[in-house]
């Protein structure tokens, strides 16, 4: 095989050799090389099958926009299917494969679905998914997918590490060439904060793939003397291999830059992929102007590609695409192709020019066919001749590849992606950039422009009204002279008539002319109508290439302008962005903050098993000796604590200082119940309902000194009680004097509880806590021995005579230390939150199982904590209203199934006994449910329908998702201790 | 939705440092005020297209209420009051 | 029966046991700062900020027009507690346990940060001595400038260790080190 590049020539380093492999295959590419560049280097024009008709492909661009040079690179966990070889930068070491092929690229037997295209055509996916489900399920279905298909992602986790990152700047320049640059340059020299972002590993945009002088220098040269000046401003960020991929609200921009996917073995020092979001005070869109492909019969053989692409390969790579070129052209573009592969020795074909006449020159010697076409192409793997036609008179023409330009568009979708529309410009025969603003502009080819010289003068003028706007300085720039540029104007040429074989529109979806035909025909003409029915503009390009072909093919189609059929909606991303870099470091352990208690190392050593809760591990239950089941240790605990004692972490309540000369008559308006007359060292519990009159949540607040109280909260409500604390402070009452702070992380707390749990604490505080000196519902600062200070509570959850001690939360461990050291000839043991669950289902107390937004005190049992006293509180005015004190509302009661081994579990429902099992017939349902080593069953709390008046009453309890049904007794949800006499022992 | 919100008190700040709470037109009726005004209060919300007034929470910044005033179709930040001042002018 | 107990860090697993020496980068955990949130009620705002620029051996973080945290190395708790209940109008409460202090430092530490606050940390847009409450690292903490390319946060102890992590995996490509300091 011979090599296609061309010595010394481009922008790429020919002493320094890159080895990578293509389909097993080794290969050898410079420094500075694309995969594509590489691949067609090395006379490598087939890179994949398409999609639909498995039709070879090779590349028809050299950058973002390709939709046909697919591949898979990477191996193992690192495999990345669908990247686009044109802008894949080699490695040494990259390993790419073919995509959409089987059994390999050359033989595929996939490509029989071009024979059998005519079954394939428009609304194919849609015809046939309407046949009966039992066809496509089994049968077509799974054969369609495997047909039709990019490529394969991999199983493996991602090895690698992703991050994201905000920036900041006055103005944000999207794209480096001509225009991008000189905004760059001008903003800079002002002093402006200037992001200058580049989806390229290399900046310079189009300047590195023409051949022009700019300012007495090489084009490429120019952009290295911008560039190092720019480099060398502290005010600069120069950001390559960084897509710029969304717009969003206040100028921020998303982008992605590349970090190590140029690299085979990534450093794990740094992330492959970085996130960006850039908030600019400005932008500017540098993003140039896309070449459009013409749409001819047989346009979509590998060889055939944009003159813009052909210029690039050979100017900045070095790379002939082909031996004997053909150019077909509407436009200035196509000569300037020419010229270029003849200064470097490449024979060309002939330039066919669908116009009558231009004022292009061609080549010394070079064939010009004007008013022609071309109607066929041929060649297997590779184009091996074109099909020409000039006024009825055909005439095949031998040449290995074809550039082709069919005018430009602008690339404009960033400012298209917030609901604006492109505008159709008759006169540049494109959609260009809506006005969205003077914060975001277009400056150059996106805008339009069409020379290198109105480009820099554009980008220059633009960044000029950015820098006065933001009332600085401009400094001098000048525009620099540009000799040897071209016209790239161009005729309008949307369709190439006379196609003897299928003229593509999409590329990468085998859509073709017939298909939006076909769609229009059958109704589905509408722009939108015809992506979904053709799939045109759809998948990892979206139409970047096709789009503007399309809709000026369907506008010919309907007799409208393009201006009538506008575009498709614009979205971000601009490219595809890997789900990596969307999650950045939120992923594993480190997907959400995770909380950790105070006493978790206390909890990890005594055995516990933890449990999420809300972003908090929890201990769960705590495994003892030969214990094997979770049930084992929770039984246990349980039994000691209502035996002995158990100490729990119950650091994770929410904690909340509440300062202020008005502080009670706050508690009392958003409390239900009284909180006035709180006397200085009590705790009270109360009850916070929602405005609508159903319970919001419940904890305890104790008064700690005239004006100072500290409030509980659940765990799961902390934050949702601080914020309605501020809100209801804020805004409905700003005149109580009322402040609040969280000091939840403050405090390490914990339970303790049993009949035993005071002679334990005695042993580690000061204070007398007999009865009598600390009763139930005390609350004071106490000393510990030693001369720590702390908080005690005596409060229950479990029904048990109970502290709740909060210490400093360094000290934490070791104060749970002692206690279990204090407790340990009581029989002491560690108890989790499913025991705690178990203890306070015996007891009938309440969590968010039961008070689930549905439920009013009184549904609970605790009606008597609605203060009718009170003239205000949140919830009181709607808690009395028709529905809310209805007999028939779900009431708690206890549960114990009739037979004592059958398990109840949450959720169940509850049925009137002999009834036919069905939601309709429901009479509430089981809120909790907990096997009561007690009491020697399964007991729950349940919600029932008039539940207060049934204690007795058999009911049936049906588990619809367990299929199980078995009789239970309604009972008092009490099921220990009914008469307190524990809790204040 | 707005990607950054000018605080009164903090400045400029990414929208996850908020928490919006919804509707800042409804006032709190007084407690005897009739059942149909608390609730309208409660449930009845206008739905419109363009300017309106919202409850914001900075909740991991100043931890104030404020109240967004922004325009739910082009998304466009209009004012942001503290709530309490606004509560107190007896505006909000 | 008099004990002693002993304080635990929440950090001390994160560390490790090793302390490298530090790199040019470098993340200090300041192991028992004394920090007090410090509330003004309505109509002492001003009052009470004035009063804490003339507390003794403390920094003031600010939180909002009308909360500060009041920061110190050297004061005891003791001492801090007894000049914040002279200043009329100011309630306050001890977080020395609840909120953790970690200060970082070094040629790349802005970039570092970039990573875990949105808030724009150019000198001109956020100078040397200010401070203010954003999300750092997606958790709600302080942020203070201390120096040019010095700064320290404060976070919630209970997320202390997750944005530890994060922060860690943040300058990890500018090797940043990190270690307990006083």
């Amino acid at each position: 095989m011979t090599s296609s590049r061309i010595a010394n020539v481009g922008l790429v380093d020919h002493s320094r050799v890159v080895k990578f492999s293509f389909d097993s295959r080794s290969y050898k590419g410079f420094e500075g090389d694309t995969l594509a560049s590489a691949l067609l280097a090395n006379d490598q024009m087939l890179m994949g099958r398409s999609f639909k008709y498995h039709r070879p492909r090779g590349p028809v661009t050299a950058g973002a926009s390709e939709p046909n040079a697919l591949v898979t690179i990477g191996k193992d966990a690192r495999t990345e299917p669908n990247t686009r070889a044109t802008v894949a930068e080699l490695y040494s070491g990259m390993v790419a494969k073919s995509q959409n092929a089987w059994p390999s690229l050359k033989f595929d037997i996939g490509s029989i679905n071009g024979a059998l295209s005519p079954m394939l055509g428009a609304g194919f996916y849609y015809k046939t998914f309407m046949w009966p489900a039992a066809f496509w399920e089994k049968l077509y279905e799974p054969v369609i997918r495997r047909a039709a298909g990019l490529g394969k992602a991999v199983m493996e986790a991602d090895p690698d590490r992703y991050e994201k990152s905000w920036a900041h700047c006055d103005l944000l320049v999207v794209g480096s060439g001509p225009a991008g640059l000189m905004a760059a340059l001008t903003a800079a020299r002002a002093g402006l904060r200037v992001i200058l972002a580049e989806q390229d590993f290399r900046l310079g945009g189009s300047l590195l793939s023409e051949t022009a002088v700019i300012g007495g220098v090489s084009a490429p040269d120019f952009v290295s003397a911008t560039l190092a000046e720019l480099a060398a401003m502290p005010n600069v960020t120069l950001m390559p291999r960084t897509t710029v991929f969304g717009w969003y609200d206040d100028m921020v921009f998303g982008a992605v830059e590349k970090v190590q996917k140029h690299v085979a073995v990534p450093s794990a020092d740094k992330p492959v992929e970085r996130l960006w979001r850039i908030a600019a005070g400005r932008a500017i869109l540098a993003s140039g102007a896309e070449e459009r492909p013409l749409v001819f019969g047989g346009n979509d053989r590998p060889g055939i590609m944009t003159a813009d692409a052909t210029r690039t390969y050979l100017n900045r790579y070095g790379v002939a695409t082909g031996r004997k070129v053909a150019v077909f052209t509407n436009g200035g573009s196509g000569y300037r192709t020419a010229a270029d592969l003849s200064a470097r020795g490449v024979n060309i074909a002939a330039i066919i020019d669908s116009r009558a006449e231009s004022a292009d020159y061609a080549p010394y010697g070079v064939r010009v066919i004007r008013s022609g076409s071309i109607v066929d192409t041929k060649g297997g793997k590779r184009l091996s001749g074109i099909m020409t036609n000039r006024f009825g008179y055909d005439e095949m023409i031998d040449c290995d590849a074809l550039a082709m330009s069919g005018g430009w568009s602008p690339i404009v979708h960033l400012m298209c992606q917030r609901g604006a529309r492109p505008v159709w410009s008759q006169e540049a025969q494109a959609f260009l950039a809506p006005d969205v603003g003077p914060l975001f502009i277009a400056a150059g080819s996106a805008a339009g422009h069409a020379t290198m010289s109105e480009c820099l003068r554009d980008g220059a003028t633009k960044a000029h009204a950015a820098v006065e706007a933001v009332g600085r300085l401009v400094g001098h720039v000048n525009t620099p002279e540009v000799e040897g540029e071209y016209d790239p104007s161009f005729a309008p040429l949307w369709y190439v008539p006379g196609a003897r074989s299928k003229a593509f529109v999409d590329f990468q979806n085998d859509v073709h002319v017939d298909d939006l035909a076909l769609a229009t025909r059958e109704g589905f003409g509408h722009v939108e109508h015809a992506k979904r029915y053709t799939t045109n503009g759809m998948a990892t390009d979206q139409g970047k290439l096709g789009n503007v072909n399309a809709v000026a093919l369907l506008a010919g189609m309907r007799g409208v302008s393009p201006a009538e059929v506008g575009t498709t909606t614009y979205r971000p991303f601009y490219t595809p962005v890997s789900f990596g870099a969307l999650a950045g470091t939120a992923r594993a352990e480190q997907s959400r903050p995770i909380r950790t208690s105070p006493l978790h190392g206390w909890a990890k050593k005594n055995g516990a098993t933890f449990l999420e809760s809300g972003f908090w591990y929890r201990s769960a239950y705590f495994v003892e000796g030969e214990e094997k089941t979770w049930r084992e240790s929770v039984d246990r605990e349980v039994l000691n604590v209502r035996q002995n004692a158990g100490l729990c972490d119950v650091s994770t309540l929410g904690k909340i200082e509440i300062f202020g000369s008005d502080a009670a008559e706050f508690l009392n308006r958003v409390y239900s119940n009284a909180f006035l007359k709180l006397p200085v060292g009590k705790a009270r519990y109360g009850l916070m309902l929602r405005e609508d009159g159903m319970v919001f949540d419940d904890g305890t607040t104790s008064r700690l000194s005239e004006n100072h109280y500290v409030m509980t909260t659940t765990t799961a409500y902390a934050a949702e009680v601080m914020a309605h604390l501020e809100f209801a402070s804020q805004t409905f009452w700003p005149d109580l004097d009322v402040r609040f702070v969280s000091t939840s992380d403050q405090w390490a707390q914990m339970s303790l509880a049993g009949p035993k749990s005071r002679t334990i604490l005695q042993k580690l505080v000061e204070e007398d806590l007999s009865d009598a000196a600390f009763p139930f519902l005390a609350a004071r600062e106490v000393r510990l021995k030693g001369g720590l200070s702390a908080r005690l509570f005596r409060i229950s959850f479990s029904g048990e005579l109970a502290y709740e001690l909060a210490v400093s939360a360094g000290y934490g461990e070791a104060v749970a230390d002692a206690i279990m050291e204090a407790g340990r000839e009581e029989g002491i043991c560690a108890y989790g939150v499913e025991a705690l669950d178990v203890l306070r289902i015996e007891k009938g107390h309440v969590t968010h199982s039961e008070l689930d937004g549905r439920t009013t005190a009184d549904d609970v049992g605790l009606g008597k904590m609605m203060s009718a006293a009170k003239p205000d509180f949140i919830g009181k005015r709607l808690s009395t209203r028709y529905g809310l004190t209805a007999a028939d509302r779900l009431q708690m009661v206890g549960l114990k199934p009739v037979e004592l081994d059958k398990p109840l579990k949450a959720g169940a429902a509850l049925l009137r006994e002999g009834v036919e099992p069905s939601m309709t017939a429901g009479q509430g349902f089981v809120s909790s449910a907990c096997f009561s080593p007690h009491i020697g069953q399964w007991i729950g709390l349940a919600m029932l329908k008039s539940g207060r008046e049934r204690i007795g009453e058999k009911i049936l309890v049906w588990d619809a998702v367990r299929s199980t049904e078995f009789l239970a007794e309604v009972c008092s949800p009490v099921f220990v201790d009914p008469d307190n006499l524990n809790l204040h022992a | 939705m707005a990607s950054l919100i000018t605080c009164p008190h903090c400045g400029r700040r990414p929208k996850e440092e908020f928490s919006i709470r919804g509707d800042a037109v409804p006032e709190r009726p007084a407690p005897a005020a009739s059942e149909e005004a608390w609730h309208a209060y409660v449930y009845l919300r206008d739905n419109p297209r363009g300017n309106i007034r919202e409850y914001w929470h900075h909740v991991a910044g100043c931890r104030r209420w404020l109240v967004v005033e922004r325009d739910n179709l082009t998304h466009a930040v209009f004012a942001v009051t503290d709530a309490r001042e606004a509560a107190k002018g007896g505006t909000a | 029966m008099s004990i002693s107990f002993t304080h635990r860090h929440i950090l001390e697993d994160r560390m490790g046991g090793y302390e490298p020496s530090p790199n040019a980068n470098h993340l200090t955990v300041v192991r028992r700062p004394v920090i007090f949130s410090t509330l003004a009620h309505a109509g002492h705002e001003a009052a009470v900020a004035e009063a804490l620029s003339l507390v003794e051996d403390v920094v003031v973080r600010s939180v909002s027009p009308s909360d500060w945290l009041v920061v110190s190395q050297s004061a005891s708790a003791a001492t801090i507690s007894a000049s914040l209940a002279t200043i009329p109008g100011l309630s306050f409460a001890e977080q020395s346990d609840g909120q953790v202090l970690m200060a970082l430092s070094g040629p790349d530490v802005r970039t570092i940060l970039a990573k875990c606050v949105a808030v724009d940390l150019h000198a001109d847009m956020f100078a040397e001595g200010q401070s203010a409450p954003m999300m750092i690292c997606r958790v709600a903490g302080n942020l203070a400038r201390t120096g040019a390319d010095a700064f320290e946060i404060i976070v919630p102890r209970s997320h202390a260790a997750y944005v530890f992590d994060e922060l860690r995996d943040a300058g990890r490509e500018f090797a940043m080190t990190r270690g307990f300091g006083d």
